[in-house]
């Protein structure tokens, strides 16, 4: 803001800030772009990729993320030890209860940059599977990014006020008997 | 089992229901009007109310047609389908469970189409909605009765979905994609609704 002194002013723009993302019931790929932009500094105007502007983010409730579609059983990770016969194939549900952390982590890796920046950028990252944070991470966090997705709200989530202002579109026939 | 189908279509949300205490008789005078309010509902479709009165030995039962309570007017009532009716063709989703829970039964299964009015395409756009619905777990207390479980397997891993066209065990996993010319894409949504109105400047992605 223009009413800060130079240094105050010099300091809120280059600090590196603290993000938090709740993942739950959010697509892992949104969240992914959400912090690949982050970590690169991309969102900033002061952004250059040799002056190591990029940010910390704290991705939780990583074990609730949902997929769109069939995704749980058709997306394979797939991945080599390097020896003979070392191939494995993963579908994302057995990757998940393995290691619920991964995913989100798998889809951050393949959205940064590919050169030595990576591995920095991805030590700035903090991922945990529940809502429990340590303190030291707490006390840095400075904002919160609202979600990708918008939850729909289950059936049993409406109050009766809701249901009974919806109209009823048709009305059943006199001789029909609902089971 | 009857009790229970009784009990359940007390539940469905039939407007203008009205549910009193079971367990205690209430005696009535013979023959007056009796209000219904303070009478005993064991079953009731909506339409009718079955009524029990006790008078010392003999127990009356009758059925009391109610009057429905007045709909407001559709925008069209001319159109034979009840969402042109209501001019709600290409604005429904998944998640608009509030229209699509007057189209299912207690235990999660789509109304037939002769009784509910709708013309076929609506009905397998309904049917493909409220399939999602369900896999997304927004229907939470439509569930089927599980049949005597005595054997409770070990519980299957709850993962939170959205969009699911193909039902979970239906489906293989892609072990070969392709490349990007031949690529095999998953499946997201439902071409049914390809015509819905979309107010972003992005269509709809079918195909992921």
């Amino acid at each position: 803001m223009s009413s800060f002194s130079r240094s105050a002013q010099q300091w809120a723009t280059f600090a590196r800030s603290w993000f938090l993302i709740d993942a739950r019931m959010q697509p892992p790929g949104k969240i992914a772009t959400m912090c690949a932009i982050r970590l690169q500094g991309k969102h900033k105007p002061i952004y250059h990729a040799m002056s190591d502007c990029g940010d910390h983010i704290v991705v939780m409730n990583t074990k609730q993320i949902a997929f769109s579609g069939n995704k749980w059983e058709q997306k394979v990770y797939s991945s080599h030890s390097g020896y003979p016969g070392g191939f494995k194939q993963l579908t994302a549900a057995q990757l998940h209860h393995k290691d619920p952390k991964a995913i989100v982590k798998l889809s951050v890796y393949g959205m940064l940059p590919r050169n030595l920046h990576r591995h920095t950028m991805m030590q700035r990252l903090h991922i945990f599977p529940d809502d429990e944070l340590p303190d030291d991470i707490l006390a840095n966090l400075t904002e919160e990014l609202p979600q990708p997705r918008e939850i729909p709200k289950q059936l049993s989530e409406f109050t009766q006020e809701e249901i009974d202002a919806f109209p009823r579109l048709w009305t059943p026939p006199e001789y029909y008997k609902m089971k | 089992m009857a009790a229970r189908s009784m009990l359940r279509s007390v539940w469905t949300s039939f407007a203008g229901l009205k549910l009193g205490a079971t367990g205690s008789n209430v005696i009535f005078q013979q023959g007056t009007n009796v209000p219904q309010l303070s009478a005993i509902t064991i079953q009731s479709r909506g339409l009718r109310q079955v009524v029990e009165k006790q008078e010392g030995k003999t127990t009356i039962v009758e059925g009391h047609i109610l009057n429905t309570p007045e709909a407001p007017e559709p925008p069209n009532p001319a159109a034979k389908c009840p969402i042109y009716r209501w001019n709600l063709q290409h604005k429904y989703n998944y998640t608009d469970v509030l229209l699509l829970s007057q189209f299912i039964r207690p235990d999660g299964g789509l109304l037939p189409r002769r009784i509910t009015g709708l013309c076929l395409e609506e009905h397998r756009k309904i049917a493909i909605c409220v399939q999602m619905a369900h896999r997304a777990g927004l229907l939470p207390d439509h569930k089927p009765e599980p049949p005597a479980n005595q054997i409770n397997k070990k519980p299957k891993q709850q993962l939170n979905r959205y969009l699911t066209r193909w039902s979970i065990d239906s489906v293989k996993p892609i072990y070969k994609t392709g490349l990007k010319w031949c690529k095999r894409r998953m499946a997201v949504g439902s071409p049914l609704l390809k015509n819905n109105v979309c107010y972003g400047v992005k269509h709809m992605n079918i195909k992921h």
